[in-house]
């Protein structure tokens, strides 16, 4: 190690892009990761906007069905499995290191081998394209649909998609490992586990998620390809298969993949509202407890993606699916009350963080009408679903992203992003993300199923369809002032200091961006806000009584 | 109120240890750590396989299924290959753990020895399971040949999967031992490597019980 | 350091954000056209499903309106809650001092765990006393009737009172429904009885929805899937409208049904005439009931010898052929081999392409079975021919 600083420097035009692809440092690996994950974020983005292209009047007018199938498909996997799990994995990488105190995380060269996994299976899964069609059979590639067999899955696509879905599987994995002996093994000194940021929390019951359940959509995933290409009998009940038990093994996967992808933006938030209300987190202890608790519940809701499917014990899982709103619920409130008398700066960040509660409070509303099971009936497989779903991971992940990147973007680059611009990129989101998502469950009372690529004129689903797409250009929209603002505040926005928004949390007691192994110095831990602490000298603030370092060294 | 962002860096005479790496404190090592949570994943892998082999097998009318060309059930013989087979791998999970301590001892002649034993019972191990395959396609059971022949593969396969990864990373600790890279002292990824080895061990021991043990249904 | 002036534009912003969602919202009315008031009443009757016309139906609406007005209430409490707190509690200028730091009150947790586990055990408890109705089987339905859902098509098989789905080989159906939709076609049902309706899918899994009923069930190969209702004895007449609901490919958009309600009536009338229409045609050779069929749907032959025979065949739903000739304003025949096994399948002509309006269309027969088809004399130029049943079934007949 000493000797590597001895070598000379080599050339810079050189030595930069070298330094980022071999690096091994969280920071640059954590923004490689955003970077890759919005890169995806736009390309499911242009698929969305073809699908709400065509569905903007009655009639075929862009594409053909099969193609359809393919954007549908192609979205909901680009959004899913290249940009919400990345880029809170990027976040978390980017930022769990500098939350405990820790120079990097535990396996710095796993850790650049997970990064690099994803543009892999991107580029995959965009060769699937132009090697005769993409997946099609939704990414939930229920067999027998996704079996190669005549008006099936035919193509190679499927194929490349298995691939790709295992790849970042194992990088997820890879992933979770890595985040958990960071977790456990490399807290600073006097970083409990109760003081750590929720944010850490939140990571840390998203990587035991990963790591219980991605295997398990690995092995189903597998078992789909030994069918298709070598003539196994799995899943396909033409062979003596069945089609039931697929689904059982994917949702075992599917739905904590549904917490995997809200959790860390959960944990952004409560990094959020307290720093922008000057307040701690409402109820820490019980915000851990809730954390926990969804994670634990969420292996047991699996088959409230099946209540249709009449292969299921409906009433116990329908009471797990309305029980696990109630540690949500929790969450709300804590979040609500941490705001309850605090002084609240309506900056974005903090604007994005409102709108994830205000939305994701729908998402988890109108979800529960999912879980009471003859709702579900009627409700199940149409655009119902397809609102609930996108309240949760659009107006839950989504806005929790884009507070996280206000929030942390001047720690990464050491520049403020340009408030006005933030403002209105915030409005045309919010309120095209209404206008999109809120028809549709107009929509799906009035009957109009998931995944078709038209409709009768005469079903009265005009309207609302034409408002839906009139949204989805709207959210379109909303991307260009923050790629506007993202190149100019790279280039000439406010220089950020180590501490712009008067920061809770150890990434703000470095430098911005912080130097490679993190910290010159930390401050001394003896609450979950030891930047707080030290700048207020624990004003209005009980400090637990302060442990010799030795004892706090127990995890 | 110190509202000033200057004075934060600066508080440091309580952190004496800040920067470095804190792993050092004593407990799991984070190698080990890591093979650990590694191999969760991994039973939750093969546990996926599991519960597709129980819910073929309990759909099945017949279980081993029926041979469409002799119309017999499938047969699974333990002797010649599969039985000797099973024990040579149970031994190596000895022949592993006896390195492992030989090498805590610090006693390197000892750890060359087993690690070597055990990496070629893995090697043993899938010569013997390839034999085995070819065997059982002459007979005609394959990967496709109805439920039976795809789960007994797809499981045997992945498990032989994980014995060649085992046997490669048991390869890269001989020879980084012969190296003379490993002491009493550092030691970690033989520790890791063992645990690994140890469960694909006890991965092909229930593998062994359900496919070979479990009496069929008629 | 710079927290005086953040803060003293924290209210200038939040007026900012109001007009700017107010302005949006202003642009967006305007340009759609949008009848407000009218649209107000709307979004409010469009958040509750339609009019159930089943009884289990109603029971799911009943359900339906105790989560929503549950949902309405948490809802209105917690929204309002966030946006009174933001409005409360922004930051204004003269706030240099910290807010009181609470980091939590046991009690208010509490409370706010146990109100929210009562409401949805609550709510499990309503939902699971539906959900004994809504899934109830009677022994002795009074109608039997088989959905068999293949790609990309429906049947209806109305089934003898003895039929037992257990039974090996089960009973023949009496009578067998090909054409999913049309007047003379689709789910015909005898309002005012018990109907069971059994599951049936030779290939993907589909679903069975009926948005009136309020009810979805999976069709999944390889399993039975058994539900039963009764449509209620006021909605005879009307006629309803069904979709598979899960994605079962290319067509899975065109796998519509229409359900026709009679009165128990009319119904026996109906299927009375139906049985004895098929037992007077000769039975196909795969022992299928004949279909229905149009009587007087293709258009007669001119009279006039027949001209020359096309061959074409369809398999793996699919046409073998993709282009045809035929000469122009001459009659001709197209010799039609469905070869798909329990697949009903025709050949259709549509003016310019595929889509364009329909010339001929020949009978639906399922397969395996031949036909012959006599097509009327057609201008020279460009048809598409085409599967009435697999709308992404082509081909090109090019008359010259």
């Amino acid at each position: 190690m000493a000797t590597t600083a001895l070598h000379p420097a080599a050339p810079t035009y050189r030595s930069t892009l070298y330094e980022w692809i071999t690096t091994t440092d969280h920071k640059r690996i954590g923004i490689m990761y955003l970077i890759n994950s919005f890169l995806f974020f736009f390309i499911g983005g242009v698929l969305a906007l073809g699908v709400r292209a065509e569905l903007a009047q009655p009639g075929l007018q862009y594409f053909q069905d099969l193609t359809y199938n393919e954007l549908f498909t192609m979205h909901a996997t680009f959004m899913i499995f290249l940009f919400i799990i990345p880029v809170l994995a990027g976040f978390g990488n980017y930022i769990v290191p500098l939350h405990i105190g820790a120079p990097d995380v535990a396996f710095p060269r796993i850790n650049a081998l997970s990064l690099w996994m994803l543009p892999l299976a991107g580029m995959l899964l965009l060769l699937s394209f132009v090697t005769g069609g993409s997946a099609a059979a939704g990414w939930t590639s229920y067999s027998p649909l996704a079996q190669d067999r005549p008006l099936g899955a035919t193509g190679p696509g499927q194929d490349l998609w298995i691939v790709a879905i295992v790849l970042i599987g194992t990088s997820s994995i890879l992933g979770a490992v890595n985040f958990l002996v960071t977790i456990f093994k490399m807290r600073a000194p006097g970083m409990t586990l109760f003081r750590m940021p929720i944010m850490v929390w939140t990571v840390l019951v998203t990587s035991v998620l990963v790591l219980l359940a991605t295997p398990v959509i690995t092995s189903a995933l597998i078992m789909l390809f030994i069918d298709r290409n070598y003539g196994g009998s799995f899943f396909d009940p033409a062979n003596g298969g069945d089609a039931i038990l697929y689904q059982n093994i994917f949702w075992f996967y599917s739905h904590p993949a549904v917490y995997i992808m809200v959790l860390p933006a959960m944990g952004m938030i409560s990094e959020i509202l307290p720093v922008f209300s000057r307040k701690p987190l409402f109820g820490y202890k019980a915000f851990v407890l809730a954390t926990a608790g969804i994670g634990a519940l969420g292996f047991s809701v699996w088959a409230h993606h099946m209540f249709t499917t009449g292969a299921v014990y409906l009433p116990f899982f329908s009471l797990m699916t309305a029980l696990i709103g109630v540690p949500t619920g929790v969450k709300m409130f804590n979040w609500i009350f941490t705001m309850w008398r605090g002084q609240l700066r309506l900056s974005t960040p903090l604007l994005f963080a409102l709108g994830f509660l205000s939305m994701f409070l729908i998402g988890g509303i109108n979800g529960v009408f999912s879980a009471a099971v003859p709702v579900d009936f009627a409700l199940h497989d149409t655009y119902w679903v397809v609102a609930h779903l996108h309240y949760v991971l659009f107006g839950g992940s989504v806005f929790g992203v884009m507070a996280g990147l206000h929030y942390w973007f001047p720690k990464m680059t050491g520049r403020m992003l340009n408030e006005t611009v933030g403002k209105i990129q915030f409005v045309l989101m919010f309120v095209g993300f209404n206008l999109t998502f809120f028809p549709m469950h107009e929509l799906g009372l009035a009957g109009m199923p998931r995944r078709i690529a038209d409709y009768a004129s005469t079903a009265g689903w005009n309207d609302l369809n034409l408002l839906a797409t009139i949204g989805g250009f709207t959210i379109a929209a909303s991307m260009i002032p923050l790629l506007w603002n993202i190149f100019v505040s790279l280039r000439s926005g406010k220089p950020a200091g180590d501490d712009p928004w008067e920061g809770n949390t150890l990434e703000w007691a470095t430098s911005s961006p912080p130097p490679p192994y993190n910290f010159d110095h930390l401050p001394e831990i003896r609450s979950e806000r030891p930047v707080f602490d030290m700048r207020h000298g624990f004003g209005g603030h009980e400090p637990t009584p302060a442990p010799a370092i030795a004892s706090s060294a127990e995890h | 109120m110190a509202t000033d962002s200057q004075a934060l860096t600066t508080a440091t005479e309580h952190s004496p240890v800040a920067g470095l790496s804190h792993d050092q404190r004593g407990g799991i090592s984070n190698v080990v750590l890591g093979m650990l949570l590694f191999i969760t994943s991994e039973v939750m892998f093969f546990g996926g396989l599991f519960a597709a082999y129980f819910n073929v097998r309990a759909n099945a009318p017949h279980w081993p299924t029926l041979n469409p060309e002799t119309g017999e059930a499938f047969r699974l013989d333990i002797l010649p290959l599969v039985g000797p087979a099973t024990v040579l791998l149970i031994l190596s999970s000895f022949t592993c753990q006896f390195a492992v301590w030989g090498i805590r001892r610090g006693d390197r002649t000892a750890f060359l020895r087993n690690i070597g034993v055990t990496f070629a019972i893995g090697v043993i191990f899938l010569i013997m399971q390839g034999t085995d395959y070819v065997l059982l396609a002459n007979e005609g059971l394959t990967l496709s040949s109805g439920t039976f022949g795809t789960t007994y593969f797809t499981l045997t396969g992945f498990h032989g999967a994980h014995v060649f990864g085992g046997a490669i990373m048991l390869g890269v600790i001989l020879f980084r031992g012969m190296a003379g890279q490993f002491s009493a002292r550092h030691h970690d990824a033989v520790e890791a490597v063992s645990l690994y080895w140890h469960f694909v061990d006890v991965v092909w021991i229930l593998l062994f019980s359900l496919l070979y043990l479990l009496p069929g249904k008629a | 350091m710079a927290s005086s002036p953040r803060t003293g534009r924290s209210s200038a912003a939040l007026t900012a954000v109001v007009i700017g969602i107010v302005a949006i919202i202003a642009v967006i009315v305007v340009v759609t056209g949008a009848d407000v008031m009218g649209a107000g009443g709307r979004v409010l009757t469009g958040l509750f499903p339609p009019q159930a016309v089943t009884d289990r139906g109603a029971k799911i609406r009943d359900l339906y309106d105790i989560v929503f007005g549950l949902a309405a209430v948490v809802f209105l409490l917690v929204e309002g809650l966030i946006i009174w707190t933001v409005i409360r509690y922004r930051r204004r200028p003269d706030q240099v001092d910290l807010p009181p730091q609470t980091h939590g009150n046991a009690i208010a947790e509490i409370v706010w765990t146990i109100i929210p586990t009562l409401i949805v055990g609550f709510m499990f408890v309503v939902s699971w006393q539906t959900l004994n109705t809504v899934d109830a089987i009677s022994a002795e339905p009074q109608t039997k009737i088989r959905a068999v859902a293949g790609q990309f098509q429906w049947q209806f098989e109305y089934l003898p009172a003895d039929y037992d789905p257990q039974a090996d080989p089960p009973a023949k159906p009496v009578y067998t429904q090909l054409a999913p939709t049309g007047d003379d076609g689709g789910l015909v049902l005898p309002a005012g009885r018990s109907i069971q309706l059994y599951l049936y899918s030779p290939d993907v899994i589909h679903a069975f929805y009926v948005p009136q009923f309020l009810f979805k069930r999976d069709v999944v190969p390889g399993r039975l899937n058994t539900f039963e209702f009764t449509v209620d004895a006021k909605d005879a007449g009307g006629t309803f409208r069904g979709q598979c609901a899960e994605l079962c490919g290319a067509g899975h958009r065109v796998m519509l049904f229409d359900v026709h309600a009679l009165s128990g009536a009319d119904f026996d009338a109906w299927l009375k005439q139906k049985v004895a229409q098929a037992s007077a045609s000769p039975p196909p050779p795969s022992g299928q009931p004949a279909p229905s069929g149009q009587p007087s749907g293709t258009p007669a032959p001119s009279g006039q010898p027949a001209g020359p025979a096309l061959q074409v065949s369809a398999l793996n739903i699919a046409f073998e052929q993709s282009t045809l000739q035929a000469p122009a304003d001459t009659p001709f025949k197209i010799e039609f081999d469905n070869k798909d096994a329990s697949v009903p399948h025709n050949v259709a002509i549509h003016e310019g392409g595929p889509t364009g309006p329909e010339v001929f269309k020949g009978e639906v027969v399922t397969g395996p079975t031949k036909t012959t088809y006599d097509v009327p004399a057609l201008k020279a130029g460009t048809y598409g021919f085409v599967c009435s049943v697999h709308p992404n079934m082509t081909g090109t007949l090019t008359v010259q």
